[in-house]
């Protein structure tokens, strides 16, 4: 309702302030040829301060005081054809009224068309103390983030927090969520597993380095923790030892009681030939990167393109042609220019030899 | 409420701008002074409605209401308050907006200032400003609405860009729009003595302010953005010929241009016709570098298909406007009366060489930037075109213009005596030299072409010096005269010094950092030193800090001088932002006088060290020193009194001149 009367306020105060010149009496234009006459003499004056100041000679004065009298007398010739403009009109008057008709008309028809009029506003602040029975899973979460804000120290705050963000596919804020509650409290399997589940999640199903410490350290603490047990064997099949995993994987279901939701998994892990699929995916590869330093050899002043071909090379595990494509950007970029030395440093990040 | 009060104050102002792009159009055909009237009360509720839409669309982000969209996708609860407001304009659609506001000043501007300009003159330009502005609200209405809302909201917001989330950045837009959108007027004023068919003196008083005002906020806004990326990006590097960064200076390049061209009207009544196209052409540049940018065109081709509606308006607009006034200049044109005569050797003909060099700079580099976007929409391929081809363009086509600058203020008008200027300039000249063979000798025997520039750099310093000391007389008469006439020069001319001399520190910077930079790049373990120009940089060790909305890993560094003190801390850093998960660089700068030792930290390598690129820019300061002068000389030259036209109607007497005035 409120915003109604603002709006209404708005348009008619609009209206007015337009109503204002038109209501005026018939009042004629000025003749601007006498606004240009103003404009030379104003010219004539700083001729004379110009003299005054030494900027310019006597004689100089006098050639431009003659130049801009010439142009005034050119001017008032022009000045008496003119006289006669055509003046006010009786369109005027209804040109107006239609012109400020036309506001409320347009402004509010186009509103209609895409505002949201109802909607209030929802500031954050207040949304966060409203009633909590209404509040969706999101806000909830929210409120807790806002909690741990005020008191990070929360230790069990965390650990209800952590598994959430996992579920919802925040694995970042998952992570340091589990390694939040074990830096607070004490680092637990449950917690460790967690944190290298987040971890192996954040890098698309890869079980890293880090992540596989904190597995490691989950079975230290628990040897039979089950989690933690499935990613190690999923860590050795990734790692090329499929053997291994199997062995792994067949040992964890032994251990199994029955009717657990880990049956399912392992079941799905064993049946899953990860060998030929790996195998495809490499030779894709091998193509696109074939196809990208081809592109580069004509289009050799693409940095970005350089440094993915740069990194696929020691993904690839192809060391030297990742240094020969490294020498051959330099030499495209030109030795020296921003963008060579952006590249050398990033070949250094990744062990390559660089030109000091 | 406040929201929806924004999105219909946004309306109403497109209402209002339809009927402001008309009525004093047809007032000022017919010679009413009433439809003529509407024209000032109209621009200035347009700015107060503008101005009310976006302090609602400010207060969305201050507040963190996520049911705007906008809001949504370019802010997060997390972050500082002061990148909140900033986040206002650091969107496509809220700069827009921002662009819209200052657009509406400017017009606001013309309605409270213009009381002296023939009415129907003034009719037309508002109603001009009022087309553009029709059009670019219709733009935003119909496809990037920054109000648009979501139901239900959603919690938490995407966070803005993190390289955007930086002081730098919030300063450059609405500085770069303030010269964008200064270059509005001037193609108001253009199109608006078109329509009338003539040009008058008045015209030529009032375009001269605005180019100079629009040209100083450009050049804050181009230094502004290329500090920036300088110290943002991490490359060390200040200028990288992007075509975002052209689409920023080609405008700058043709506001010279018309900055030149307007002297000459104001003075001398010539190169009218000239001056009008290039009013047309600034701002035109103007759109086309708006809407490059804004509509994603430069970064991929492809943005263009995957939002149809707004590539296809933005064509339209340019269209509608380039075409139009472009058009209208060629109808119109015959009709204006051609000016005054000059020699080919005279200020004018300075003034005409100078325009010369920079409109062909300016194609150059317009042709530089478009060529990839044309080959790849007709063939499909993705081409660059890198510095080399700006350097080799570029460099021949600047380098004349340079060493002709000094002479320019030293010619009389409508006819000169070359001769005469290059004897004045004969000290200027060989301190230049001088300079240039000790740079030669004793800093770097390697390049001339160093010591080549850094005597163009000199020679433009020297040159803005000789122009004041001929002017004041000195050696002419006494000290003591020559004092006081050096305090009575008008502001203008003071303008022209700085300007010049803006432009050569800005040479000497760019000179300096090309030919006597110094890179290292090392992989470092905590402990480490490096040798960087004489500077021992020794490598602390990496430190975890969390900030508001980013985690980073600081690099701390301390260098030490020749004999071994140390000199200072320098941090550098690699920031994590959580929220877009997106890295940035975060350099560390210690600045030496104008030189700066830049440390940049790079990924870890294998070994567990880290790389690091470190450099010494010798004089790099000079580059953004040279442009905030060339901002203060168009300032200073804004301030020149003589820029007042008096009303006919008001006889007044006119105030006292200052008593410093000579009695001579």
């Amino acid at each position: 309702m409120v915003f109604w009367i603002v709006a209404a306020a708005l348009t008619f105060g609009i209206c007015l302030v337009l109503l204002a010149p038109l209501a005026r009496g018939r009042a004629d234009a000025a003749d601007s040829r006498a606004h240009e006459i103003e404009v030379y003499k104003d010219q004539l004056l700083e001729i004379d301060r110009d003299t005054a100041r030494g900027l310019i000679s006597s004689g100089e004065a006098e050639l431009a005081r003659a130049e801009i009298g010439r142009k005034i007398i050119r001017l008032s010739d022009a000045r008496d054809a003119a006289a006669s403009m055509p003046r006010s009109h009786s369109l005027a008057r209804w040109i107006g009224a239609l012109a400020i008709l036309s506001l409320p008309l347009v402004s509010w028809g186009l509103y209609a068309a895409t505002g949201s009029p109802g909607y209030a506003d929802q500031p954050l602040q207040a949304r966060l103390h409203s009633d909590p029975s209404q509040a969706s899973v999101d806000e909830l979460i929210a409120r807790a983030e806002a909690h741990l804000a005020t008191k990070p120290d929360d230790a069990r705050g965390w650990d209800v927090l952590a598994p959430i963000y996992l579920r919802l596919g925040r694995y970042a804020d998952a992570a340091t969520a589990f390694a939040n509650a074990s830096r607070l409290d004490e680092p637990t399997a449950a917690r460790l597993a967690g944190e290298g589940e987040a971890l192996a999640a954040a890098a698309n199903g890869r079980v890293t380095e880090d992540a596989l410490a904190r597995f490691e350290q989950a079975l230290a603490l628990a040897p039979d923790d089950l989690r933690s047990r499935y990613f190690v064997a999923l860590a050795a099949d990734q790692a090329g030892n499929g053997d291994e995993a199997r062995r792994m994987w067949q040992d964890m279901r032994a251990d199994l009681p029955e009717g657990s939701p880990w049956h399912g998994v392992i079941a799905a892990a064993l049946e899953s030939d990860g060998a030929d699929m790996l195998s495809e995916r490499s030779e894709a590869i091998e193509g696109m990167v074939a196809g990208l330093a081809a592109r580069l050899e004509v289009n050799s002043n693409d940095v970005d393109g350089w440094q993915q071909l740069i990194r696929s090379y020691m993904v690839l595990d192809r060391p030297q042609e990742a240094q020969s494509a490294l020498e051959r950007a330099r030499d495209a970029l030109g030795a020296g220019s921003p963008e060579a030395g952006h590249l050398a440093a990033f070949g250094l990040s990744l062990g390559l030899e660089v030109e000091r | 409420m406040i929201v929806e009060i924004g999105h219909f104050a946004l309306v109403l102002a497109f209402a209002l701008s339809l009927v402001l792009s008309v009525v004093p159009l047809f007032g000022a055909r017919i010679g009413d002074s009433r439809l003529m009237g509407i024209a000032e009360p109209a621009s200035l509720s347009i700015l107060a409605l503008i101005a009310l839409s976006f302090a609602a669309l400010t207060v969305a982000y201050v507040q963190s209401d996520f049911s705007v969209a906008n809001v949504w996708e370019n802010s997060h609860s997390a972050k500082p308050m002061l990148y909140k407001i900033t986040g206002v304009w650091g969107n496509h659609e809220g700069s827009m907006l921002l662009w819209i506001l200052i657009l509406a000043a400017f017009a606001g501007l013309v309605a409270i200032f213009g009381g002296n300009l023939p009415a129907t003159l003034r009719a037309n330009v508002l109603a001009v400003q009022g087309m553009i502005a029709a059009a670019f609200l219709l733009f935003v209405l119909a496809s990037s609405n920054p109000f648009e809302r979501i139901n239900p909201p959603p919690i938490e917001g995407q966070d803005l860009n993190p390289i955007l989330q930086d002081i730098g950045l919030a300063i450059h837009p609405p500085l770069l729009y303030l010269g964008y959108v200064g270059f509005s007027i001037c193609f108001s004023f253009a199109v608006a003595a078109l329509i009338e068919g003539r040009i008058d003196a008045a015209w030529a008083r009032w375009v001269r302010p605005w180019t100079l005002a629009a040209w100083a906020a450009l050049t804050g806004g181009i230094a502004m953005g290329s500090y920036w990326a300088y110290y943002e990006l991490g490359w060390g590097g200040y200028w990288f010929w992007d075509p975002v960064e052209n689409a920023s200076f080609l405008p700058w390049l043709s506001g010279t241009a018309l900055l030149h061209s307007a002297i000459v009207m104001e003075k001398r009544s010539a190169l009218k016709i000239w001056t009008v196209l290039l009013a047309i052409l600034t701002f035109s540049l103007s759109l086309l570098g708006t809407f490059l940018v804004r509509s994603g065109v430069l970064t991929s081709v492809h943005a263009f298909a995957t939002d149809p509606t707004r590539g296809v308006f933005i064509l339209m607009i340019l269209i509608a406007f380039i075409g139009g006034s472009l058009a209208l200049f060629a109808f119109r044109a015959s009709s204006l009366t051609a000016g005054g005569i000059f020699h080919p050797i005279s200020r004018e003909g300075g003034l005409v060489l100078n325009n010369l060099f920079l409109t062909t700079a300016a194609a150059t580099v317009l042709i530089g930037t478009l060529w990839p976007l044309l080959v790849e929409s007709v063939s499909g391929e993705k081409i660059s075109v890198g510095a080399p081809f700006f350097n080799m363009t570029f460099g021949p086509l600047i380098v004349p213009l340079l060493l002709a600058v000094p002479f320019g203020p030293l010619l009389a008008w409508k006819r000169g005596d070359l001769y005469a200027a290059s004897q004045r300039l004969f000290v200027a000249f060989g301190l230049s030299l001088a300079i240039a063979l000790a740079t030669f000798f004793i800093v770097d025997r390697v390049s001339a072409l160093a010591a080549f520039g850094i005597a163009v750099a000199f020679w433009l310093v020297f040159g803005a010096v000789t122009d004041l000391a001929l002017k004041s007389g000195i050696g002419k008469v006494s000290p003591s005269v020559a004092l006081r006439r050096f305090i009575g020069l008008p502001r203008s001319v003071f303008g022209t010094a700085f300007a010049h001399a803006g432009l050569g520190l800005t040479t000497l910077g760019i000179v300096a950092v090309s030919a006597l930079e110094v890179e290292r790049i090392a992989v470092m373990q905590p402990g480490d030193a490096m040798d960087v120009a004489g500077y021992e940089l020794r490598f602390d060790g990496l430190f975890p800090v969390q900030g508001p909305n980013f985690t980073e890993e600081q690099g701390r560094f301390t260098y030490s001088d020749r004999s071994g003190r140390e000199r200072g801390e320098i941090v550098s850093s690699k920031r994590l932002y959580t929220a877009r998960q997106m890295p940035t660089t975060e350099a560390g700068i210690a600045s030496r006088g104008f030189s700066q030792l830049y440390v940049a930290l790079g990924d870890r390598a294998p070994d567990g060290g880290i790389v690091v690129r470190a450099w010494w820019k010798p004089q790099v300061l000079f580059i953004w020193i040279g442009c905030v002068a060339m901002m203060l000389g168009g300032a200073i030259s804004l301030l020149d009194r003589r820029l007042r036209v008096g009303a006919p109607a008001a006889r007044r007497a006119r105030p006292a001149r200052p008593a410093i005035e000579p009695a001579e």
